[in-house]
């Protein structure tokens, strides 16, 4: 894998997607305006005069779609700094104690060679003890407060090298400021959805508002479509760069590439229950920090998917197809 | 002054603003290779510390190959006496000499110590001692970790010092490339260990 190209495309990509956002949010205040510039004509027209636009026609729709946008951002991003170890907290992971067995010893071990390696400050080490899948997620939106998570199937089921393709995978995360990234698009997605409630309301009004409140709600849900579009694909090339990253500070395509063929093993497993074994993992404020996108029964349109599929990474890690790889507990 | 007078001004202000910023740039990077130099120092010591404990929980069950053991004792005194002077003086290229082939040399022996071990299933089997490979484990991958770190930032600062046109500004000002680490130093470790049976 050339992992410093690789770096640069998702970077790049990452870029071009950023600015497309913000081309969603200006297309949104025009079409808003455009929209009930429209609705006033045909309204006039219907009641058969020429009425005139009422003062400040245009300032009042671009300044309410704007504060309903940025505003809306604000409070998200507000409500969702729940911070790193609250986090993990909550979902009931707990710090790694180096004495307690050589599992927990080896990842903390691990978590520091990764740190010298990637020239970091060193995240707390946690543990998700009642998860049997392998995962691992990483949160905080800065070095003090940023954690670092795997699972007791991770522990279990991974060889050293792998846990560190793992750890590497995820300190790029951190590296890269991706959770503060992840949490201002999550931010401005609300926001977005904002303008569309607010059509909703407006239509529930009846009469002439019906009119204005359904412009403004497609307007708002098309904003909201392409904002969501744009937030799983910004997703995507993070985790394509953190993929490159692991593989750069590892210089090792075994390490994260069996992380991902030993998922694929464990999900091809007849004994494996994914619910059960996911415990803790499908919490909403965890499932987009994931290593591995959780499995659900509910299939979401493959565009919305914030990770790219598994034997998609698995290709550009190895440069060809890989099989799935069979488990095997490790003597820890 | 006339529209070229001020044309040439604007034009030297916006060249310096720009070596200003390629320095400082260039200034960032060399200290980081310094930086990442230190790290390597910090894993070497480590790896002085454990070995202490490791020889003396293997002293127990390893009656016999008590050989061995001193001569992981001697490896472990002369790398630690070579960082002592390492670090007294980081400038002297004898002295980084010297330490890389006293730590290669340390490394050597720690490495049959281990294969040896495989050899005593009860010494494999304490506790302590599988703590204590871990450890040493972790501080091996650690020292080629912080190695693999210090060539990485000597390539960043040699991609910003090389290229055009940050050149001019690196060779003007003393910025010359710096070397990466390699891999061996001496013939000696290349040599593949000899295992006796």
């Amino acid at each position: 894998m050339k992992f410093w190209r690789h770096q640069e495309q998702a970077r790049s990509a990452t870029a071009r997607l950023l600015w497309g956002f913000a081309l969603a949010v200006l297309v949104l205040v025009a079409a808003v305006h455009g929209g009930l510039v429209l609705a006033w004509l045909a309204l006039s027209w219907m009641l058969g005069g020429h009425l005139p636009f009422p003062a400040g026609f245009a300032a009042v729709n671009i300044g309410m779609t704007l504060f309903l946008v940025l505003g809306g951002w604000w409070v998200e991003t507000d409500q969702l700094r729940a911070g790193g170890l609250r986090l993990a907290q909550r979902i009931g992971a707990r710090e790694v104690r180096a004495e307690r067995s050589l599992a927990e010893q080896t990842f903390a071990n691990v978590v520091q060679e990764l740190c010298i390696a990637a020239h970091m400050v060193a995240p707390q080490a946690m543990v998700l003890p009642r998860t049997d899948a392998i995962n691992a997620f990483a949160a905080g939106w800065d070095e003090e407060d940023a954690i670092i998570a795997v699972t007791q199937g991770a522990l279990d089921h991974l060889s050293r090298e792998e846990l560190q393709g793992m750890v590497a995978h995820e300190l790029s995360h951190l590296h890269e400021g991706d959770t503060r990234l992840k949490m201002q698009l999550a931010g401005m997605v609300y926001g977005l959805e904002l303008v569309y409630q607010l059509g909703e309301s407006m239509c529930e009004r009846g009469g002439a508002m019906w009119w204005f409140g359904s412009v403004i709600k497609a307007a708002g849900f098309a904003g909201w479509l392409a904002g969501r579009w744009l937030k799983a694909a910004v997703s995507r090339q993070r985790e394509y760069l953190a993929d490159a990253r692991a593989v750069q500070w590892t210089r090792s395509k075994d390490g994260l590439g069996g992380v991902l063929r030993k998922v694929l093993g464990q999900r091809q497993d007849a004994g494996y229950d994914a619910r059960r074994g996911q415990y803790a993992l499908d919490h909403h404020a965890v499932q987009h920090m994931l290593l591995v996108d959780v499995e659900n029964s509910s299939r979401w349109a493959e565009r919305l998917a914030t990770h790219p599929a598994l034997a998609d990474r698995v290709r550009r890690i190895y440069g060809r197809p890989m099989p799935p790889m069979p488990l095997a507990r490790m003597p820890r | 002054m006339g529209v070229f007078g001020w044309a040439v001004l604007a034009l030297a202000v916006l060249a310096l603003c720009w070596a200003v910023v390629a320095y400082n740039r260039l200034v960032v990077a060399r200290n980081r290779i310094a930086n990442a130099f230190g790290q390597i120092d910090v894993q070497l010591k480590r790896r002085h510390d454990l070995v202490p404990n490791l020889v003396e929980v293997a002293r127990g069950y390893m009656a016999h190959e008590a050989s061995t053991l001193e001569a992981v004792i001697r490896a472990r005194g002369a790398a630690s006496s070579a960082a002592d002077k390492a670090r007294a003086q980081p400038a002297d290229a004898a002295a980084i000499g010297l330490l890389s082939q006293a730590e290669s040399a340390l490394g050597a022996q720690l490495g049959r110590l281990m294969v040896l071990s495989e050899a005593y299933p009860a010494l494999k089997a304490d506790a302590h001692m599988l703590r204590l490979s871990e450890e040493i484990t972790s501080t091996e991958n650690r020292i080629g970790f912080a190695r693999q770190a210090y060539n990485d930032q000597v390539l960043e600062f040699n991609n910003h010092a090389s290229q055009f046109p940050e050149v001019l500004l690196a060779r003007g000002l003393g910025f010359g490339e710096a070397a990466m680490l390699e891999s061996t130093t001496s013939d000696a470790e290349r040599a593949v260990p000899q295992l006796r049976f």
